[in-house]
């Protein structure tokens, strides 16, 4: 418990000082925008942004583009543009935010390499480019889309609160710029906060609060229409494609399936088919996982990505489909050796395998990105290894009457899947679904029902008449742009933009 | 790219790397400099105090200076990336010289030659006054005070006037009028001490933002608020008035009805210290309030609450812009806002004034010692002891000086167009965005044999077409002083070489008049800068703007002081800072009888209204990250960023008529001309039936749909009001 004094108007928040009195005139205020006192055990720094006073100048926009020498096109802070009401009762409002120093940051539960921290001193998260390898994943993680990929240098970045110039007793450049004093370092009590942040750090053009606890307290303006909008509500914008992605993801999946596939049928026969099967599945799956790094920006550190596999749905896809990889060309060796005991390490790989498929699936469940934050992500990735894999392999001659069924099930459930998916999307309450929903019936729409065609056609119909070969092609291709699809139209969280702006697709 | 970046070996940490500099702490190690140098903001009027960070003969950064009395440290976003106007790819860097078609580079000497043989062919020609100049509010008070003798009394023509007429004309006229002299009475101090602060036509939070700070500074004001757009300052009104567009002088006359009818006049002030208000009472009494609401589409209690806040104030501020300038009745509005001071007789009181807020950093120094609309130190063209005072003091003959006004602007461009001026000389002005129905003025340069464009940039929409480009030093590569809307005259220093060939634009009119074989007559001894503001204070001695008592060294001591400051007033400082000044605290004005001058002005409909075949009024504006027609904000590309393209404001339930979709291109078209391609933004923001664009984008020009009309008074364009259609566009995505 903190040992200062609490007001009646903030119970939680402690201000350093009161505004001073200037009998000269107001020539030089002293500063209240910084807290002067130390922090007590508990407490942290957090931002504290005054709706009713920022008049939308931006300022702290481009001074933290200054204080911090990023390009022009890279904003640690954002002044975002919301509008309600009807001529003449229209409420203009702005939102300038930078990182919300979250109680709960999942930048930095995401991150495969530790890059990120939350500083025991100040609660400050803080982001070290040197051990970042670009793989953009905290982006990904961060509801309010506040880490920014730098091109030029492979690396995120993002507001750290000016800590350096805290810990000299300055003002973080984006407080010092601004004119209205509208931006404030507070100190909060982080359990106190935890109680109550729902009430202050929730505001319209914000994400809710709820997926990270944001420590930064908004204070609204009075008689704020209910309806105030993003003004970037109706640019609504697909995302980057990440081919390497797509067919990584693909074909690791694929891989794990024909795997497991040739596996299970290798125990129910003598030939060696299906071990040959089994281990050209293995090798797309290397080739495939080898290729990831390409995406990073910063490939030659990719090896760091293992760093945080007790937080990090990342590392640990990672780490399982790098034991995927080494049983499984174990399993291939033992094979080739005639060594017994192989079907262990056969098992081995295949649970590695299906661990793997699970880990990239759950490292797509993030809070910034709530269209992927479904079961269906989890089914679809699994569905793509069931329905490949077994094609996989028939390709390479190995099949049994139940292998058609098997595939032609799968794809028939990764049908209900997308068309359910589409339905929820369409259903949700959620901005961000809805607006996902509305990339995919309208910019998309043509590439869905191709998606849709190929996966029947593929999967189900041609099969079933044996056509093994032209089928696995169809849902292959199928698989391929449904993972485009995957990528390009989930729609962020993100915090209120102008009615320019949309932020880097990431 | 790199192969240790591409691997991910180098991640440039050096340019990303932090630093301490003693005076603004921790920040970008590239961001800190060798030395600060101090000096004014370049590019608004309110004059802000700042430091540029010099780095190898490079402007790295900038900072507020925080002892500044205007700004104390803060600047806007233009002001905070205000080092990156400097070293670009645009600047001009060579005097150009249209040979064959095509600018050549040629040295200054030829240059100047071609300059003053062109000049002198056309005015042998044609006459002297077949020689027109067109001037600017962003240089330096010195250079405007050097370009004034030139033009006046070395080149001969008084056919001279600057884009300050396209800004604040309107300001001068009813200053003129209604005091008997320009000046902005007040000071922004007043912000901070008014109980009322009447904001009319003035989107402070868009275009003075650092006067949004002043005023946040006193928690006690009611700010009202009239616009007929709901601006980022509207939004921080107590009271908001949306009313018409360019009803506001039927709404300030209602207020005054209301003033003299309710008693909240100041009989003993307005007997003592003004004239006209017998026939001023007597005009008002059709101003009801019922007409005016019917005029202005306010309510009537909206109209009796905003003229009870203001006549009950003890201190009320009325602040005004474009809103008022930009207008046939622009002159006359700002009479009626004088009006209001005058009958509730607190001008002068701290946090009373009827205040001006000026465009450019220093279109106050050309008003005061520009030679345009007045002679410098405010003395009048038509008055004999003026000119003799001036002619005495400059040691030439009375008879030299003009006895009028010569054109203004866009009398000048007409004059272009019917052939009466022959040759053109345009200095730090871009007037193919800015100047109103750009096509006519097209033509005008057209037809001139010889045209003359001096700009710290090229290539611009004017540059294009000059005959001769003069490439000029720009803030932050020159010295000198500005005065702000408050007439606190600030010390503007040069931190760092202007590129190429470029010159200060003081040493560019040296130069000219050596070749015209002038320069002693008009610049005796001269060589720099203070030389010509040492002059200066000697002409504007005894004067309004009294400058006698200023010094180089006092401006930057005190980082700016407020004329009028005399000699007398420099002796008595005694160490401490100067107090804040306003004028006719006394009540003694500056026309003959030193009193002011009520005047009974009429509203009247704004010309062209909207019809069937063009159903919408269009409203031209700023918006906070660009500069006028964005020959600077350009090259900053933050700002460029934040702000990359023309867009249009349009009512949702207008767009729902036109089955207009958020974000779609649309086309504007008047009865002039049209814009394509414009992005629509379906907003609460304008009223139904209203447009709004904004003006800096050449590529979407809003300056093809304007009219020209301008107000008879101060020559002033109309760019507020003009009826359009908005279709669908043809081209674009």
């Amino acid at each position: 418990m903190s040992t200062h004094p609490v007001t009646e108007e903030n119970p939680f928040v402690i201000l350093a000082s009161g505004p001073a009195p200037n009998p000269e005139g107001l020539l030089r205020r002293e500063s209240s925008l910084v807290p002067k006192i130390p922090l007590q055990d508990g407490e942290q720094y957090r931002f504290h942004f005054d709706m009713s006073k920022c008049i939308g100048c931006k300022c702290c926009e481009v001074a933290c583009a200054e204080q911090n020498n990023n390009p022009p096109d890279i904003s640690w802070r954002r002044v975002g543009e919301m509008e309600g009401g009807v001529y003449p009762n229209t409420q203009r409002l702005y939102l300038s935010m930078g990182c919300n120093h979250c109680v709960e940051p999942s930048c930095m539960t995401g991150c495969p390499t530790e890059a990120y921290s939350k500083d025991a001193a100040t609660g400050i998260v803080l982001h070290d480019a040197n051990m970042c390898i670009g793989c953009e994943y905290c982006i990904w993680n961060c509801p309010y889309n506040v880490p920014v990929f730098n091109e030029e240098r492979g690396v995120v970045g993002k507001c750290d609160m000016c800590h350096g110039r805290l810990a000299e007793g300055d003002k973080p450049a984006c407080v010092n710029a601004c004119p209205s004093e509208a931006i404030q370092i507070e100190i909060v009590n982080i359990e106190q906060w935890k109680k109550v942040y729902r009430e202050s750090a929730n505001a319209p053009g914000l994400p809710s609060a709820d997926d990270t606890i944001s420590t930064t307290r908004v204070t609204l303006p009075g008689g704020l229409p209910l309806d105030a909008r993003k003004a970037d509500y109706h640019r609504v914008k697909p995302e980057k494609p990440h081919f390497s992605l797509v067919a990584m993801t693909v074909l690791t999946q694929l891989a794990v399936g024909g795997f497991v596939a040739a596996w299970l049928l290798s125990l129910l026969s003598e030939s060696r088919t299906p071990d040959v099967a089994g281990t050209a599945a293995l090798i797309v799956g290397l080739l495939s996982f080898g290729i990831s790094p390409l995406h990073l920006g910063r490939p030659a550190f990719a090896f760091r990505a293992v760093r945080n596999w007790k937080r990090s749905w990342l590392s640990r896809e990672i780490v399982s489909l790098t034991g995927f990889g080494a049983s499984a060309t174990a399993y291939a060796v033992l094979l080739w050796l005639e060594i017994p005991a192989v079907n262990v390490v056969g098992a081995m790989a295949t649970a590695l395998g299906l661990c793997g498929i699970t880990a990239t699936s759950f490292l797509y469940l993030v809070p910034g990105r709530p269209a992927w934050r479904t079961p269906y992500t989890v089914v679809e990735f699994v569905l793509t290894g069931a329905v490949l894999g077994p094609l996989f392999i028939a390709v390479l001659g190995v099949t049994t009457p139940l292998l058609p069924v098997i595939v032609a099930a799968a794809a028939i459930g990764q049908l209900l899947n997308q068309v359910w998916k589409f339905v929820a999307l369409t259903r949700s309450e959620e901005f961000e679904k809805q607006a996902s929903a509305r990339l995919l019936s309208r910019e998309f729409a043509l590439l869905v029902l191709l998606r849709l065609l190929l996966v029947v056609a593929g999967g189900v119909v041609l099969p079933l008449v044996d056509w093994m070969i032209a089928g696995f092609v169809l849902a292959l291709a199928g698989e391929l742009l449904g993972r485009y699809l995957f990528f390009v139209s989930v729609v962020p969280k993100n915090m209120a933009l102008t009615f320019f702006e949309q932020a880097e697709a990431a | 790219m790199k192969l240790s970046r591409l691997l991910g070996f180098d991640i440039l940490g050096e340019k990303y790397a932090y630093g301490h500099d003693p005076e603004i702490g921790y920040t970008a190690a590239e961001k800190i400099p060798d030395k600060w140098v101090p000096t004014t903001c370049g590019y608004c009027s309110v004059g802000c105090g700042m430091y540029v960070g010099v780095k190898d003969g490079r402007a790295v950064s900038v900072r507020g200076n925080d002892d500044h009395p205007v700004n104390r440290g803060k600047l806007c976003p233009k002001g905070l990336a205000e080092h990156h106007t400097l070293d670009t790819d645009a600047r001009a860097r060579d005097p150009l010289l249209r040979r064959g078609g095509r600018l050549e580079r040629v040295g200054w000497g030829e240059a100047l030659d071609e300059m003053v043989s062109r000049f002198r062919g056309v005015q042998q020609k044609y006459g002297p006054r077949a020689l027109g100049v067109v001037g600017t509010g962003q240089l330096v008070t010195e250079e405007f005070y050097a370009l004034g003798k030139l033009v006046q009394l070395g080149f001969g023509t008084n056919n001279y006037d600057g884009n300050t007429t396209l800004c604040m004309a309107s300001a001068v006229s009813g200053y003129k009028g209604s005091f008997g002299s320009d000046g902005p009475p007040g000071a922004y101090d007043d912000l901070e001490q008014a109980d009322v602060v009447f904001l009319i036509g003035a989107n402070i939070a868009d275009n003075h933002p650092i006067l949004c700070y002043r005023l946040e500074q006193n928690p006690r004001t009611k700010l009202i608020v009239a616009d007929p757009r709901v601006s980022k300052t509207a939004r921080l009104a107590d009271l908001y008035l949306p009313l018409k567009p360019r009803s506001d002088l039927a709404l300030l006359n209602g207020i005054a009805h209301i003033l003299i009818h309710a008693g909240l006049i100041d009989r003993d002030y307005i007997d003592a210290h003004t004239t006209g208000f017998a026939e001023l009472e007597t005009h008002l009494e059709k101003y009801t309030p019922e007409r005016v609401a019917a005029v202005t589409g306010l309510s009537e209690e909206l109209i009796y609450r905003t003229a009870l806040l203001y006549g009950r104030a003890k201190a009320p501020f009325i602040g005004w812009t474009m809103g008022v300038n930009h207008s046939t009745k622009g002159a006359e509005t700002v009479n009626a806002i004088c009006n209001l001071a005058l009958l509730t007789g607190t001008i002068g009181r701290p946090g009373a004034s009827p205040f001006s807020i000026t465009g450019q950093c220093n279109a106050m120094g050309t008003r005061e010692t520009g030679f345009t609309s007045g002679l410098p130190g405010y003395r009048k063209f038509d008055d004999a002891a003026d000119r003799e005072d001036l002619a005495r003091l400059w040691n030439v003959s009375p008879d030299e000086l003009p006895t009028e006004r010569g054109l203004a602007y866009p009398d000048i461009v007409e004059a272009c167009l019917k052939g009466d001026i022959k040759a053109l000389w345009v200095i730090a002005t871009n007037p193919i965005v800015s100047f109103p129905n750009v096509d006519v003025l097209r033509q005008a340069f057209e037809n001139l044999d010889f045209l003359v464009v001096q700009d710290g940039y090229h290539p611009t929409p004017t540059t294009e077409i000059a005959d001769l480009v003069l490439p000029a030093a720009i803030w932050g590569e020159k010295e000198g002083t500005y005065t702000n809307s408050e007439r606190r005259v600030s010390k503007v220093n040069k931190a760092v070489d202007p590129p190429g060939e470029a010159k200060s634009d003081f040493d560019i009119f040296l130069a000219g008049a050596e070749k015209r074989g002038v320069r002693e007559r008009l610049y005796p001894g001269w060589s720099g800068p203070k030389d010509a503001f040492e002059e200066w204070r000697r002409v504007s001695k005894g004067r309004l703007c009294d400058y006698s008592g200023l010094s180089y060294e006092l401006l930057e001591q005190r980082h700016g002081v407020q004329w009028p400051f005399t000699e007398e007033d420099a002796a008595r400082l005694n160490g401490e800072p100067p107090a804040t000044s306003r004028l006719y605290a006394d009540g003694q004005f500056q026309a003959e009888n030193g009193k002011a001058k009520l005047w009974a002005v009429e509203w009247e409909p704004f010309s062209e209204q909207p019809n069937d075949s063009f159903p919408f009024i269009l409203n031209t504006g700023r918006t906070v990250e660009h500069w006028h027609t964005r020959t600077k904000t350009k090259e900053v590309k933050i700002l460029e960023r934040l702000a990359p393209t023309a867009w249009l404001e349009m009512n949702p339930r207008d767009a729902r008529r036109l089955s207009l979709q958020p974000h779609d291109r649309v086309r504007v078209v008047s009865p002039r001309s049209h814009v394509d391609d414009l992005e629509l933004r379906i907003t609460e923001i304008v009223a139904p039936g209203q447009v709004f664009m904004p003006f800096h984008y050449v590529e979407r020009n809003s300056n093809v749909l304007t009219q020209s009309a301008f107000d008879p008074l101060s020559r002033e364009p109309n760019y507020k009001q003009c009826a359009v259609r908005v279709e669908r566009a043809t081209l674009g995505r």
